[in-house]
């Protein structure tokens, strides 16, 4: 064995260390996304059975925490493809509420905020809002609600920043489709945000 | 005397504006689009209008992209924050049993 060979500390991989190095981080970003224990579970094994195949690929450049995550990454939006693949949807039948109580019905300001509903100032950066784990769990219970190609719809878009266009190919749907459930994601998320956090919060 | 003339000659443009542009529901679709596409000129002026006007909707827009910023912000961070879950012991064990057979 070379000098070198013995320094690197990724001659082999290490499976088991692996584990209790990285297991709790990446089941954490699985079910953050995947929002159901057995499915993270199920993909942060898939991502160390394929580190193992890959680890040739490694080589050691950047961190092996990095790595990994990448690879997870990949297991999750296959999640999504299949779960797509496997529950087709009927026309119509799992669309996220429209929230027409939001604006008002009657002329003269017929679609105009209904003030009950209209945002009011939040005070808050998102620099701020990272580093609360109350505000992520109110995050979390105001998408739960949702049908759930919506929640994958927004999860791909604004936790991912997936483009538009790949996220129309994972999910098998046209573009306008998805703006619209994106749409209906944010109307619904950012008033129960309002009520259940900001509100308290001020 | 010229200032109050001006108040309310900007009063009747804001309310002839706003019984005239989208309503807010139309608009906070417009401001969801502007978040996934370049809106068009047209698109783009009356929201500039409409948000001139209104302040619920400037709110509105601003929250989408606290958001966005703070999930996109937080998805690049230690995901401690995010959930207080664990890998269960039952689930640690399994995927050890898994990876050790494979090697």
């Amino acid at each position: 064995m070379s000098e070198a060979q013995a320094k690197s500390p990724y001659q082999s991989p290490d499976p088991e260390r692996w584990l209790d190095e990285h297991g709790d981080y990446l089941f954490k970003y699985a079910v953050f996304r995947l929002r159901d224990n057995n499915v993270a579970e199920d993909a942060v094994q898939e991502t160390f059975l394929a580190a193992l195949k890959a680890y040739g690929n490694f080589e050691g450049r950047g961190s092996e925490r990095t790595w990994l995550v990448g690879i997870l990454k990949h297991k999750i939006i296959d999640h999504f493809r299949r779960a797509v693949r496997e529950a087709p949807i009927g026309e119509g039948t799992d669309e996220a509420p429209e929230h027409n109580e939001f604006f008002e019905r009657p002329e003269p300001w017929h679609g105009h905020w209904n003030s009950a509903y209209a945002p009011t100032d939040w005070h808050a950066t998102p620099a701020e809002l990272m580093e609360r784990s109350d505000f992520w769990k109110v995050f979390n219970d105001c998408l739960s609600p949702l049908p759930q190609r919506t929640v994958s719809a927004f999860t791909l878009r604004e936790v991912e920043g997936l483009k538009s266009e790949e996220i129309c190919e994972i999910m098998s749907i046209k573009v306008n489709n998805l703006w619209v459930m994106l749409h209906r994601a944010r109307l619904h998320l950012r008033n129960c945000l309002e009520v259940n956090w900001f509100k308290h919060e001020q | 005397m010229a200032l109050k003339l001006y108040e309310k000659l900007k009063h009747a443009v804001r309310y002839w504006l706003l019984r005239n542009l989208p309503a807010c529901q139309q608009t906070v679709e417009t401001i969801s689009q502007s978040m996934e596409r370049r809106l068009t000129f047209g698109e783009s002026i009356k929201l500039k209008l409409h948000l001139w006007i209104c302040v619920w909707c400037q709110w509105y827009m601003e929250h989408l992209h606290i958001i966005r910023d703070a999930s996109r912000g937080q998805a690049n961070k230690a995901p401690d924050v995010v959930t207080s879950a664990t890998l269960s012991d039952d689930a640690r064990e399994r995927i050890r049993r898994r990876l050790t057979n494979q090697n």
